[in-house]
């Protein structure tokens, strides 16, 4: 039995499992029942309702439900998780690093930048060709360019580290 | 009598068009690219052949190749979809002169309608309303001077030869108009090979409603009412629907003749739609006509019986058109939402990966045409439209309340889709109560990117989604995944459960 933090959105929900099908959201107490219909899709009866769910787990935190036509994204940490997180946010606003990934699949048709170079926020770095369109990845944040680790050419995937600002 | 069609195209219109073949015992061909090896279209026909590599220049794209092949295996026709090959008159020509069906209109109709100066005189002439402005080039800045000023600013600059928003400038003040001739000529040479630049009056907030109309070779036309297509985002639609809704019996009466007079003007052949503008005052005028089968045809399908694709084919064949304009009658509401692989929220950026899973909506007044099955893939290399989901009723709101039933129970995993954005479009008061204009999507929904439209909507199932999540964590960490899968690769027979 474990306590669980499920971030939506901005919104964190404290959750704990209970015993005999029931689950105590933010206070309040449910009735639930799950049943598994596919690799992707479930059947959830939370009090008197059900809930046909397609659900998506994204890695180990992320899944992605899509309910009766609305879709959220949520990541769920144990709460020793959830404490684990937050200390490691707060080091990387300290260290002040700050991770550009790729939003999209595509290639990567220019590089703007060198390592070393200084970068304000807004500015493009990189050029991506997707669905014939060519997406400029702008810098998040400024800084300077700490690592890039993809090349021109290469073609990437949705949420591969494309380089580093410092 | 046509009795083999190589479907030049792919995705849901070649299902589409091989449907209407099974249904009609005509053998269908599809034609494929690397990319499309196994796409859904390339499942449902009698024939497949590999055309080319996955850029659409070598493939799709690639008139000469599909022409050959056509030949090769005897086809007698060949359907274009939309899109593509559809509106290349030289491509048409090609085909003409290789004794080869084009299901389609004449090379010479095309022609006359894809330059926007020669399909406005036309239209003028013919007492088709056309937007104010000129029906020639700009031949020097002081007559676009005196036109624009007599028209009255704001003026649209747009190139004849254009499309797609090139060589298009709006101008809102005369000092503009100078440089923004230049630069406009420039845009459309180096687009389209043509910097013809013409004057067109800008239209405020208009209504873009089109009429579908069929011609056969024979000088029978019929119109078979319109579309609104006014729910837009950055000139692409969104959501379409017919009848359309806030359109009156005597607008109705008036659009569609002008719809017809249209297609005669251009001795026009085939399915066809001409597109309209209405302005606040309900005037209209002609847009542009497209002379090919239109993504959102099916909501004109179920709202008339008509199956616009068999249509085609047997106007294609030279068949009189059987059916007459006093048999058709407005049969009710229809509304069509394009899902996209694409993500609403990173500026609407095209999404692609494998189809994990896939569970299309069913029951009373649904349609789904697609282009995606379980296991194939949206690629970098076409346009992300996944499937159109379809729904009918005794009025719009029945059509309404089933769309926002069968977008409920419309399961896709593997790609992020717009599906959740409809709830949003279908729930805006402009949009329930019909006087949506063009720039609704544009101007009340873009501006809440990313994320801030979906803060109402959330609240409705966010409970769930946190239940949910901490179901599945904590049965992740007892138990191990459902592990079975369906794939691609199992063959019937094959022992080969885990």
């Amino acid at each position: 039995m474990s306590d669980y933090t499920v971030s939506i959105n901005d919104n964190k929900h404290l959750l704990k499992i209970l015993s005999n099908g029931k689950v105590e959201l933010n206070g309040d107490n449910y009735e639930v029942e799950l049943s598994q219909l596919s690799n992707f899709s479930y059947l959830l009866k939370v009090n008197d309702n059900v809930y046909q769910v397609t659900s998506e787990k994204l890695n180990g935190h992320d899944y992605n439900f899509a309910i009766d036509g609305y879709s959220y994204n949520t990541t769920v940490r144990t709460n020793l998780e959830e404490k684990a997180n937050e200390y490691l946010q707060n080091k990387a606003k300290e260290s002040g690093t700050e991770i550009i990934k790729s939003p999209m699949p595509g290639l990567i048709v220019k590089i703007l930048k060198q390592v070393g170079d200084s970068v304000e926020i807004g500015e493009p770095i990189i050029l991506l060709e997707a669905m014939k369109m060519e997406n400029e990845i702008r810098a998040s944040a400024s800084g300077i360019i700490k690592s890039i680790s993809t090349k021109e050419n290469n073609s990437v995937e949705k949420g591969e580290i494309l380089l580093e600002i410092g | 009598m046509i009795k083999k069609i190589l479907i030049a195209n792919r995705g849901e219109i070649a299902v589409r068009v091989a449907k209407a073949c099974r249904e009609m015992g005509i053998t269908s061909v599809a034609v494929y690219s690397d990319a499309d090896k196994s796409s859904l279209h390339v499942r449902v026909v009698d024939e497949a052949y590999h055309i080319g590599s996955s850029v659409a220049s070598e493939s799709y794209l690639d008139g000469d190749k599909i022409l050959a092949l056509a030949k090769k295996i005897s086809a007698d026709a060949i359907h274009p979809g939309y899109g593509f090959l559809s509106e290349n008159s030289q491509f048409i020509k090609k085909c003409e002169e290789a004794n080869i069906i084009f299901i389609g209109p004449s090379s010479e109709s095309v022609e006359m309608m894809g330059n926007k100066t020669r399909a406005r005189t036309l239209m003028k002439q013919n007492n088709v309303p056309i937007v104010p402005g000129t029906t020639e080039g700009i031949k020097s800045y002081e007559d676009a001077e005196a036109i624009s000023l007599e028209i009255g600013l704001p003026v649209m600059l747009k190139a004849a030869s254009g499309g797609g928003g090139k060589g298009m400038r709006k101008i809102e003040k005369i000092e503009e108009l100078k440089s923004a001739i230049s630069a406009a000529q420039n845009e459309a040479k180096k687009s389209f090979g043509d910097d013809t630049v013409y004057i067109e009056k800008f239209v405020e907030n208009p209504k873009h409603i089109e009429v579908q109309i069929l011609a056969d070779k024979h000088g029978n036309y019929i119109h078979l009412f319109e579309r609104d297509c006014s729910v837009q985002r950055r000139h692409q639609k969104v959501v379409e629907e017919a009848p359309a809704p806030t359109l009156t019996y005597e607008l109705r009466a008036k659009v569609t003749k002008a719809a017809i007079d249209a297609a005669k003007a251009s001795n026009y052949y085939n399915a066809g739609t001409i597109e309209f503008l209405f302005d606040q005052k309900e005037s209209f005028y002609f847009l542009e006509m497209n002379t090919r089968l239109q993504v959102e045809h099916p909501v004109t399908e179920v709202i008339t019986g008509v199956d616009l694709v068999k249509e085609q084919i047997k106007i294609a064949q030279g068949d009189k058109l059987t059916i007459k304009q006093e048999d058709l009658k407005i049969l009710g509401h229809a509304i069509e939402c394009r899902i996209y692989a694409e993500d609403v929220d990173a500026n609407f950026a095209p999404s692609t990966g494998k189809i994990k899973h896939h569970r299309l909506p069913s029951g009373p007044g649904i349609r789904v045409d697609r282009g995606i099955d379980i296991h194939s893939d949206a690629s970098i290399y076409y346009d992300p439209m996944l499937s159109k989901v379809i729904t009918s009723g005794s009025n719009r709101e029945e059509a309404l309340a089933r769309m926002t039933r069968a977008l409920g129970e419309y399961q896709i995993a593997g790609v992020t889709t717009n599906i959740y954005s409809f709830q949003w479009i279908l729930n805006h008061p402009l949009f329930v109560d019909g006087h949506f204009d063009i720039t609704f999507l544009d101007n009340k929904f873009i501006n809440l990117l990313p994320g801030k439209w979906k803060k109402d909507l959330d609240k409705k199932y966010e409970n769930v989604a946190a239940i949910l999540s901490a179901i599945l964590k904590e049965k992740d960490s007892k138990t191990k995944a459902f592990k079975r899968e369906c794939k691609p690769e199992n063959q019937w027979g094959k022992d080969n459960y885990e």
